[in-house]
């Protein structure tokens, strides 16, 4: 038996109502009573204990992990108010664990990706060890942290998926599923192994502008200097607007106009949102970056992001070689629905186009993801991402 | 030359050698450093030029997402203005506005209140994006504030974040954390009759400003909902009109079916009364009768010539009376539902002429010209001919009666239908427009000097009515004073 899933998607505006119509759903489009694993996406309005309650005890109590986000993606196209609930069904070959950590605040990042790890590792001795997906709270505002916690324990080329769940851009709320629980200040995530099949599609389409400069002056996500000036100056230039004016202005213009990562050995460039430009003009980014680390200003437009999914779909089947992938997962950032607009929408049917027919898509939009940049065979570096889509794609 | 001399030219040698190798590297590094100057140059001015594009892009941008969120707008109020123009119920107006709609508008949030005059609150309609308790305490704070909402509304006035002004004590931060959104748009919905009210709409996002597009836009949503409500109350005026009028109309009905019901009862016992009656009737005057004729005929010895005369008058009278008594029977029979029509297919032009031939004489006497004229397709009617018969009779004596010496009394037939429409016209004295509907009314008789004259006893065209009505057919006149008159039947035809 291959790996199924079944997706039941409601949008009824009773929570419990949509629970039960979006699992009978979900049982109808999977064959056989044996499922193993629940991934459960919706939207803030369905965050509430007793739909998971309800899906656990629908399902038999499978595992169930997820998260609520601004909108939930579907074969069907982008649901801003729904739950979408997704039924997995594994071939005995297949081996997972799921697990969390709770209370990340209270300890370091390293730290908490390192228990992460270790929670998931239990019990899998001499079991081949193929992919992690992660979810992570929202609220931490440096998950690279958590994944460079993850790779000691896992290995530093061990292929990451990961997402930080968002319900809107900038907001810090959200909430993680796992189990009959909705966490907070917390991670959960799976590690997969066995007889499974993986390909990872990850790209952005923002392109470099203008001249490259270098990081002088960091620490963590925050960078003081570029080219021993403060940091600001590089968007004061740019933009021709002052600090002050930027400051209002500065989600939209970090969407539009990301910090590109130079990445020796890499194609694509890692991309890095600013999150706030302080008085002093350094510059706090949703991401680390590294003093000597070669930047560029980055531009993107609605045509360039959509070439970069089409090229993420590309990369994903090319990695899965020639095993069909049974079910799709997507996190795309919120930063290129906000990008997309009303074109959002061609985004899903390019994806949908290049899946083929019958297979399965769901997923949810993000603020961050984690990802290897180079796709194939997993041999990349897990990094953190601001604005890429990361497509993962499953088969037996 | 010696040793010391040779090394001196070598080495004038070599310092010139190297003197020049190090000109033409210095030569190089020159023309490297202009090359790299021209190449930084083009570098600085291409990163001026990305500045330029940078602005340019960010402009562009700008106003496509402007155009964007307007398309969005107007999609979104279309898809909002068919959801509540589709319902003709206020409470379902607010109802059928969904979160969907409001993310098409680009807020999260959104409240109606609608204010209640005669309990003097503002009570809440609509509510998108707020808890319970968040709802409770924001309907709070509008009650709380009844004077400065009650005045948005009197001033059909729309404010919002970007343009909200300080006013009796409530300032733009006041309103925000009250309605607990960063950025917001209030608009009066004004329904020119019946209750008005207020819409709220914002975000809680901090990174989302108000425009003065969104003004205009929830400017024209609250308009729909205003135009919305007021189709709904006058769909409901009109809907309680009718309820209304339906109800006066059963209960008239009601009524009449009861008046009806006396009207039939009444004149049941009236039936019963005159069948009754001339039963009782009957017996004497047939007692009165033999006697009369035994005398008469002077099987009780010769009578004298004046008692004959008067027991000719006590006969003559006797006949009048049980022709009277006879009608009155059949009339209460036929009412009563106890004289069964023997209907059979019968051709007409025999009735017709069998009529004719009976009243033949009294024509002949007044020189009265009687036409028949009955087309074949006429000819065949299903009716009980006996019944008929009387009907011609009748009319036809009646013709007779009212019409001057030397006139005219035609009877004609025309396929009318499943029907034959029969028409007997003459040239008589007419009746009156008023005393039409009466005639076929029992006892009744035209008020003109014929009938002063002549003897009748107003019961004719009352069982005339009562034959063709049992005949499913119908009677009616025309008439004018001096014009003569139509009597006008129909008889079924055979199926």
């Amino acid at each position: 038996m291959s790996i199924q899933a079944g997706v039941g998607l409601s949008t009824d505006k009773d929570h419990i109502a949509a629970v039960q119509e979006a699992v009978v759903q979900a049982k109808k489009n999977i064959a056989g009573d044996k499922i193993d694993l629940a991934f459960v996406f919706s939207t803030r309005e369905y965050a509430h204990t007793t739909v998971l309650k309800t899906i656990s005890q629908l399902s038999g109590n499978a595992v169930i992990i997820g998260s609520s986000s601004l909108a939930i993606i579907s074969r069907a196209g982008i649901c801003r108010h729904g739950l979408m609930v997704i039924l997995i069904s594994l071939p005995n070959e297949a081996y997972f664990n799921a697990a969390s950590i709770r209370e990340i605040s209270s300890k370091s990042f390293d730290a908490a990706g390192k228990e992460l790890a270790e929670k998931l590792l239990y019990g899998s001795k001499g079991t081949r060890r193929d992919l992690s997906l992660i979810f992570c709270d929202r609220l931490i505002q440096d998950s690279s942290g958590i994944i460079n916690g993850m790779r000691q324990q896992l290995g530093m080329s061990f292929p990451l998926i990961g997402a930080s769940p968002s319900e809107r851009l900038g907001h810090k709320n959200s909430h993680l599923y796992f189990n009959e629980e909705i966490i907070k200040d917390a991670a959960c995530g799976m590690l997969f192994g066995g007889k499974l099949t993986f390909g990872v599609g990850v790209k952005h389409g923002w392109k470099p502008l203008g001249k490259p400069r270098h990081i002088t002056k960091s620490r963590g996500n925050i960078v003081y200097e570029i080219n021993e000036e403060p940091a600001a100056k590089l968007y004061e230039e740019y933009i021709g607007k002052s600090r002050e004016e930027l400051k209002k202005e500065l989600k939209r213009i970090s969407i539009f106009y990301p910090i590109g990562i130079h990445l020796p050995g890499e194609e694509e460039y890692l991309l890095r949102n600013v999150i706030s430009i302080e008085d002093d003009g350094s510059l706090t980014l949703q991401g680390d970056v590294h003093v000597d680390s070669r930047i560029r200003l980055m531009v993107g437009t609605k045509e360039s992001c959509l070439e970069a999914t089409a090229q993420a779909m590309d990369d994903l089947k090319t990695a899965m070689k020639d095993h069909p992938a049974e079910f799709i997962l997507v996190f795309d950032s919120l930063s290129r629905l906000m990008l997309l607009g009303r074109q959002a929408d061609r985004e899903i049917e390019i994806i949908r186009e290049k899946a083929g027919s019958g297979v399965p898509i769901f997923g949810l939009y993000t603020y961050g993801e984690q990802a290897p940049l180079r796709s194939i065979d997993y041999l990349g570096k897990t990094y953190f991402h601001n604005q890429t889509i990361t497509i993962l794609g499953v088969g037996g | 030359m010696d040793f010391s001399g040779f090394i001196v030219i070598a080495a004038v040698i070599s310092t010139v050698i190297l003197t020049m190798a190090l000109a033409v590297k210095m030569q190089r590094a020159k023309e490297l450093q202009t090359t790299a100057d021209g190449l930084q140059k083009s570098l600085n001015e291409m990163d001026e030029q990305a500045k330029l594009v940078v602005r340019t892009d960010i402009a562009l941008n700008k106003t496509q997402e402007e155009l964007d969120k307007k398309i969005t707008g107007l999609y979104a109020l279309q898809r909002i203005s068919r959801a509540i123009s589709t319902t003709m119920e206020e409470k379902e107006i607010f109802k059928r506005i969904g979160s969907e709609h409001l993310d098409e508008i680009g807020f999260e949030r959104a409240a109606a209140f609608m204010l209640y005059e005669e309990e003097d609150k503002f009570i809440p309609e609509l509510s998108l994006g707020y808890g319970d308790e968040e709802m409770e305490n924001l309907s709070t704070f509008i009650n709380a504030h009844g004077d400065f909402f009650r005045r948005i509304i009197g001033n059909k006035e729309t404010f919002s974040s970007i343009s909200a002004t300080a006013t009796a004590g409530i300032n733009k931060e006041n309103l925000s954390r009250a309605f607990g959104i960063n950025a917001f748009v209030v608009c009066p919905i004004l329904p020119k009759e019946g209750n008005q009210g207020l819409l709220i709409v914002g975000t809680e996002n901090p990174d989302t400003l108000v425009t003065e597009g969104d003004e205009e836009l929830i400017t024209i949503l609250a308009n729909q909902l205003g135009q919305a409500l007021e189709n709904a109350r006058l769909f409901e005026k009109t809907w309680r009109a009718q309820q209304d009028l339906e109800k006066k109309v059963d209960e008239r009905t009601r009524e009449l079916s009861k008046v009806l019901e006396e009207v039939k009862d009444s004149s049941k016992r009236k039936s019963d009364f005159i069948s009754s009656v001339s039963h009782e009737l009957r017996t004497p005057l047939t007692s009165i009768k033999g006697y009369a004729s035994i005398l008469l005929a002077g099987k009780l010895g010769a009578i004298p010539k004046e008692v004959k005369e008067r027991l000719e008058k006590i006969n003559r009278h006797s006949d009048e009376l049980v022709h009277m008594v006879n009608d009155l029977l059949d009339i209460a029979r036929i009412e009563a539902g106890r004289v069964t029509m023997k209907q059979e297919p019968q051709n007409l032009i025999n009735i017709v002429g069998q009529a004719t031939d009976l009243l033949s004489m009294q024509a002949k006497e007044k020189d009265i010209n009687l036409i028949s004229d009955i087309p074949s397709d006429a000819n065949s009617v299903y009716v009980d001919r006996s019944q008929i018969e009387r009907v011609f009779i009748n009319l036809i004596a009646n013709a007779l009666k009212f019409t001057p010496a030397k006139g005219r009394i035609s009877i004609r037939a025309h396929k009318k239908g499943s029907f034959v429409q029969v028409d007997i016209n003459d040239t008589g004295c007419g009746i009156p427009k008023e005393a039409q509907d009466k005639i076929f009314e029992e006892f009744y008789r035209v008020d003109n000097a014929i009938n002063q004259e002549a003897k009748g006893t107003g019961l004719g065209l009352s069982l005339v009515k009562h034959i063709i009505e049992a005949h499913k057919g119908k009677i009616f006149v025309e008439s004018a004073p001096g014009r003569g008159s139509t009597f006008s039947f129909t008889l079924p035809q055979p199926k």
